[in-house]
């Protein structure tokens, strides 16, 4: 589904990945692990198509690196869903509107976009929560409605940039425990950690381990 | 139709929220549209007032003394065959001697004896040619009829009345264009802050998947309406500066600026423009 062909991609001196060559199928569960700096963020920055590879080409399904046009990236974004360690939510909305965003974008129509976002939003534990503006929920919670924002659209692929950096351990186990169930809905799940006491938690998880930019444990 | 919806409710919600940068891009407009708008009706007035002294302008032709009438006669059908021509007036010697009487308050026979004041026509053209090169042209063909003495116009005037009108009408376009840029560049800079403070909503949107001009979009629609909100306030501040003038001051200038709706849709019109492009060139920098 997602493959890296012999990938370079440098910004600044340090940062960036080098030759990478890497495949991920659906429905895997992958964790990609490594210190900060270490090239995680950049291999998914590669997958959503935020950054390009000046060697080499990132496929993920029909969306090609060096062919894809830029109005075509938007189309790529909505089969892959995104979180962020600061959960990049619009706190001026509240939660419903944080989560059908997504939707609207793509045109739905909006029974069904109430439909789903109750879904999801039930799905990930926020039922209660619905009307609430994203301030005033935890950190947790915030998580969750971004994990909501990003299933909602049913993407291929969920990528989770340190998805628990803000949050206490408790929490972040709930939060791996939630997203070992998307995956086992069907949905492919990459988590870029530097928290390795996550990995126990998902036990048929891929792991990948990156290093100055490079995969350290080629699969 | 429910992303249009939503569009235009995101435009809405983004002027709702623009606070003070909003309300800066809105001044700007306005203050802008209220100076666009005083220059018009001013520029607008004096080519009128421009115009009024040219219909006054008329050319003098003197006949040769002791011509026959007929002559006479079939002269003024010639001129009334030349189709630049509105209005023909013929003045006799005797109406000429009236009026030196009552221009100067002394009958001509008093002083001469006899009457020196030749016949005469007074022409005036129609509006299309009320200008040098149909005078010139006019005059040049009434000078080749044998009884025609000497025709006369105010030449000087009429070059200075046109070299004015040329001036005014190039200043007032430039004032024109210039303004409603400099009010673009204005309200563009002022609306860039507000997407500036919302650059967060631009890359969460880009995200999710939307398209440029999904994101555009909201951003057009609030800069439209704050163009035309811009407008509203100038077009209040203009009426009420002309209605205040026309009911308290008229009787001290002799002067009454009038505007029609057309004047005031106009100014709306291109408030929104304003915004919409200020708008546009704002949001472009944020979608490279």
């Amino acid at each position: 589904m997602i493959t890296f062909f012999n990938v370079s991609c440098t910004f600044g001196k340090e940062a960036g990945v080098k030759n990478i060559n890497l495949t991920i199928n659906e429905g895997e569960f992958v964790f990609l692990t490594g210190s900060s700096g270490a090239g995680k963020s950049t291999l998914l920055r590669l997958i959503y198509m935020d950054l390009f590879p000046e060697k080499g080409k990132v496929v993920i399904r029909n969306f090609d690196s060096s062919k894809v046009r830029s109005s075509e990236i938007p189309f790529l974004r909505r089969k892959v869903g995104m979180i962020f360690q600061d959960f990049r939510l619009l706190e001026d909305r509240n939660v419903y509107e944080n989560v059908a965003l997504s939707l609207y974008v793509s045109h739905y129509k909006t029974r069904e976009i109430r439909q789903r976002v109750y879904n999801v939003l039930n799905q990930v534990g926020l039922g209660h929560r619905v009307y609430y503006n994203s301030k005033e929920l935890s950190g947790g919670e915030q998580q969750r409605v971004a994990i909501a924002r990003a299933l909602v659209k049913e993407p291929v692929v969920l990528l989770a940039d340190e998805p628990t950096g803000n949050l206490d351990p408790r929490v972040s186990s709930d939060l791996m425990s939630l997203l070992t169930r998307i995956n086992q809905n069907g949905t492919a799940v990459i988590v870029a950690t530097h928290n390795y006491s996550l990995i126990p938690r998902v036990p048929n998880a891929r792991l990948i381990q990156v290093n100055e930019g490079e995969i350290v444990n080629p699969t | 139709m429910i992303v249009l919806w939503f569009l235009i409710k995101e435009g809405f919600r983004g002027l709702w929220r623009s606070n003070y940068a909003g309300a800066f891009s809105i001044i700007i407009i306005a203050l802008s549209l209220i100076l666009i708008g005083f220059g018009y009706v001013a520029a607008r007035d004096t080519l009128v007032m421009v115009e009024n002294i040219r219909s006054q302008f008329d050319i003098t032709i003197f006949i040769q003394p002791k011509v026959a009438s007929a002559e006479l006669e079939n002269f003024t059908k010639e001129l009334g065959n030349i189709r630049e021509i509105e209005r023909i007036i013929y003045i006799s010697t005797d109406s000429a001697a009236a009026q030196f009487k009552l221009e100067f308050g002394e009958d001509i026979f008093d002083i001469l004896d006899y009457n020196p004041l030749p016949p005469s026509f007074t022409i005036s053209l129609k509006p299309p040619a009320r200008n040098l090169i149909s005078v010139e042209e006019v005059a040049a063909r009434i000078k080749k009829f044998s009884i025609v003495d000497e025709v006369k116009y105010r030449k000087t005037f009429l070059q200075l009345l046109e070299k004015y009108q040329r001036l005014i009408f190039v200043a007032v376009v430039s004032a024109f264009i210039v303004l409603t840029l400099i009010s673009i560049v204005l309200a563009s800079n002022s609306i860039k802050m507000t997407i500036f403070s919302r650059r967060n909503v631009i890359s969460t949107m880009k995200l999710v998947g939307a398209t440029n001009n999904f994101i555009r979009a909201p951003f057009m629609i609030e800069g439209t309406l704050e163009g035309l909100i811009g407008a509203l306030i100038a077009a209040i501040v203009i009426g009420l500066t002309f209605y205040f003038f026309n009911n308290y001051l008229q009787s001290f200038t002799g002067y009454r600026a009038i505007v029609s709706y057309r004047f005031y849709g106009g100014l709306i019109g291109l408030g929104s423009v304003i915004g919409l492009l200020g708008s546009m060139r704002a949001i472009r920098r944020f979608l490279e």
